[in-house]
């Protein structure tokens, strides 16, 4: 207590100052990995062990016993089963499309809002609040209530299509309908959290670049394309990333929605993966479904914070 | 970010949950495999089996844990309520405890099979799917009762129950209550439109069809449709009724790429086109098909036996005993009738890792008893499962669905393989397209043909 105290006393003084901070910050350095070694051990226990042990089960002819999974020995016939399986197929076109579409749409939804909300002087706060309503839902309870709308006897949707002269279009129940069905409810609760993100960009760019453009006689279109864009383009990047991550594991809506159907039309890789692992209990090709995935996700990852990372060089 | 949903991390951590109990379960059972793990799979025989072979269900004290997915009822009148509190009444000192498992009988499953391979003691005993037993069996999930109860107990059961809960000369699950499909209708409204109950696939469709049309009711005939198992109960009818398999005896190929397959799913799209049945129903389970029924909105009906008491109790429904009115399920024309009615139902089965097999036989043999037998037919109309009950005047007469039984004919689901789930998920798929709309059936039928035989071949691995 006592060195900590004249530690703090002692930092207008000028001489100790020049060696002080580098020791502090090797003996914080060692207090904090102290602190937090315990969380990680936690965290690799619980994350890091179980996606290894995933890996292993997907090169393994593992069976599920009543005494645990048994590995049987290494084979690469999981990878060649999902590989060749149009099944698998289906559910990455599936998936890629979903995750593009929604990504898309969320994002100049969300770059929209974020512009609004910026402008607001009066009720941003309460707008914010509004806003955050649907992203805060929890996402099975969110699909439940949009289970509700799409209902094909009689729910709100069917009712107002069928008011303006659509008919009774059985949403959930034909394929392109349900398909987007399911990301018209992604976009709805997860928009807000882009427009959040990028309104933390934008109200952080810095307001003279803004002065100099109005000085120079800039439109507002064009002060929006070569200097809100730009500038935004490390925030959007961030949220593509965000987004695509969990866009790609569409597990929850489907599943409460639609069990994957109509026929297989909206089976993700995330579903596949669960009736893989989880109605026929094969490990082995469930693992490799999940890994796939993971792998795929990890790719598109990547490439995005690699696009993130060239943007910045240009504009340095 | 910490409210945020993260789909892919949940599947991620389904399987991280699965790896780390998995794991868990299997350092736990090498510490102690000689007390527990012995005694499940060494059954009648074998080295530390004094308190096993003592096993045979005659505990008069002790607690378990029992996992059921709703029956019937609800609140104070929820069978499985009704039925522990017989139970403890009888046995004062054993308590049973109630896991509700999920409805949804996938989720069920998956529920299960993740806590028993992961070596939970919990639940001691469950009520399963009867289309379980091989799958369970093969992965070893649940305990050979055969071990345990002597023939004289099987014998107790209607034919056909106890071959449908054995895999490979073992019998794994204790018929708690059979179901099958029925076929219910609206009395008042045939009567008004001077119509008989169907007895004929055609018939059943151009009387819903004139009931709509005469705007006596909202929808004609409901059933189950969606993407999930139900429907490939539901097919099942048609297609046996069409004359059609879906493997063939030993599981070794799949028939569904038949005439009669595609004659079915036929007949099932022409339903919806015809207007008999509307389009949503491809998106109906067992839930939505009895609501729209409940609530007086479709004359028909294709559902399991509570649906007479859900229908007709005020709690649950707005019809009354003199308007539902129950058949055996049509046929198709020119084909003896009744029609064919899928079995379901449902079974006890031990987990192999329970620490009280002897509590949990005592309450097996309970549910088998005539008293608890009796509250499932009389306050539920369940079907029994056992001889002496089935055959009671007394439970007959309680109950129109009861008394029709005998004049039914029965169908199982193609369960006798450990790959069923990807069989059946083969089926409904690929029927599930065609109620859509998305697939002709003659196309739906080859890509189930094809996906069955994978399903079938052991490597297949439900992909």
């Amino acid at each position: 207590m006592t060195t900590t105290s004249s530690d703090t006393e002692q930092v207008p003084v000028a001489a100790p100052l020049v060696g002080r901070p580098d020791v502090n910050r090797k003996r914080m350095a060692r207090l904090g990995w102290g602190f937090t070694t315990p969380s990680l051990i936690v965290i690799g226990l619980v994350t890091i062990f179980p996606i290894v042990y995933s890996v292993v089960l997907s090169f393994s002819a593992a069976t599920v016993t009543g005494n645990g999974v048994a590995l049987n020995g290494f084979t690469g016939s999981n990878y060649s089963l999902v590989l060749s399986s149009s099944k698998w197929h289906y559910a990455l076109g599936f998936t890629i499309i979903y995750t593009l579409v929604t990504v898309l749409v969320e994002l100049v939804f969300g770059t929209l809002i974020a512009l609004v909300l910026e402008r607001l002087t009066a009720g941003r706060g309460l707008m914010m609040a509004l806003l955050l309503i649907p992203w805060s839902m929890i996402t099975v309870i969110n699909a439940e209530l949009w289970g509700y709308i799409y209902q094909g006897t009689y729910g709100v949707a069917d009712a107002i299509l069928n008011a303006v002269g659509l008919g009774h279009p059985n949403i959930l129940g034909q394929s392109t309908p349900a398909i987007i069905g399911l990301m018209i409810a992604d976009i709805w609760k997860t928009t807000p959290f882009v427009a959040i993100l990028v309104l933390a960009g934008l109200v952080m760019l810095p307001g003279d670049i803004y002065e100099a453009a109005e000085v120079d006689g800039s439109s507002g279109w064009s002060t929006f394309w070569r200097i809100t864009v730009p500038l935004l383009r490390p925030t959007l990047a961030l949220a593509v990333m965000f987004r695509v991550l969990q866009a790609f594991g569409l597990f929850d809506l489907p599943y409460v929605l639609t069990n994957g159907g109509p026929g297989t039309a909206t089976t993700s890789l995330a579903i596949l993966g669960y009736n893989v692992i989880f109605k026929n209990l094969s490990f082995g090709p469930g693992a490799a479904v999940a890994t796939t995935s993971a792998l795929l996700v990890l790719l598109g990852c990547l490439l995005s914070l690699r696009t993130f990372r060239v943007q910045v060089g240009k504009e340095d | 970010m910490g409210s945020r949903r993260y789909p892919g991390q949940g599947r991620l951590n389904g399987r991280q949950i699965t790896a780390v109990v998995g794991v868990a379960g299997a350092l736990v059972l090498a510490g102690c495999g000689g007390s527990s793990g012995g005694s499940s799979a060494g059954g009648g025989g074998g080295g530390g089996g004094g308190a096993t072979s003592s096993a045979s269900g005659s505990a008069t004290s002790g607690k378990i844990v029992w996992s059921a997915s709703p029956i019937a009822g609800a609140g104070a009148t929820d069978t499985r309520t009704v039925l522990i509190n017989a139970f403890e009444k009888k046995y004062p000192n054993i308590h049973v405890t109630l896991t509700s498992a999920p409805t949804n009988t996938d989720t069920n499953r998956a529920t299960l099979a993740t806590e028993i391979s992961g070596g939970s003691a919990t639940p001691d005993v469950f009520m399963g799917d009867v289309i379980w037993p091989a799958q369970f069996a093969a992965h070893q999930l649940a305990v050979p009762l055969s071990d345990y109860l002597p023939q004289s107990y099987f014998a107790n059961f209607a034919p056909g129950l106890v071959t449908g809960a054995s895999y490979k000369g073992k019998v794994y699950g204790s018929p708690l209550f059979e179901d099958q499909g029925f076929m219910y209708y609206r009395k008042d409204l045939l009567s008004k439109a001077g119509l008989q109950p169907p007895t004929t696939w055609e018939q059943l469709e151009s009387e819903a069809k004139t009931l709509v049309s005469k705007n006596l009711v909202k929808y004609g005939f409901v059933f189950q449709g969606a993407s999930y198992e139900g429907l490939t109960c539901n097919f099942m009818e048609y297609l046996t009724s069409a004359g059609g398999t879906a493997t063939n005896g030993d599981y070794t190929k799949a028939t569904l790429d038949s005439p009669a397959a595609v004659k079915a799913a036929t007949f099932m799209r022409s339903l919806i086109s015809s207007g008999a049945t509307p389009a949503a129903v491809s998106t109906f389970q067992e839930a939505q098909a009895m609501n729209i029924f409940g609530a007086g909105n479709a004359a028909f009906l294709r559902n399991w036996d509570y649906a007479y008491s859900n229908a007709t109790s005020p709690a649950t429904g707005k019809l009354t005993t003199s308007q539902v009115g129950v058949e055996p399920m049509p046929a198709f024309a020119g084909q003896p009738t009744p029609g064919y009615s899928n079995i379901g139902g449902w079974n006890m089965y031990i987990n192999p890792h329970s620490k009280n097999i002897n509590v949990d036989l005592t309450f097996i043999k309970w549910l088998a008893s005539d008293e608890a037998q009796t509250i499932l037919a009389t306050k539920y109309s369940e079907i029994p499962t056992t001889n002496s009950v089935r055959n009671s005047p007394a439970v007959k007469n309680v109950n129109p669905v009861l008394a029709i039984i005998s004049k039914t004919k029965l169908v199982p689901r193609p369960a006798g393989t450990p790959n069923y789930p990807a069989l059946s998920t083969a089926i409904y798929t690929n029927v599930n397209a065609v109620l859509a709309g998305s697939q002709s059936p003659a196309a739906a039928m080859k890509s189930a043909q094809s996906q069955a035989s994978t399903a079938l071949s052991t490597s297949g691995g439900g992909l």
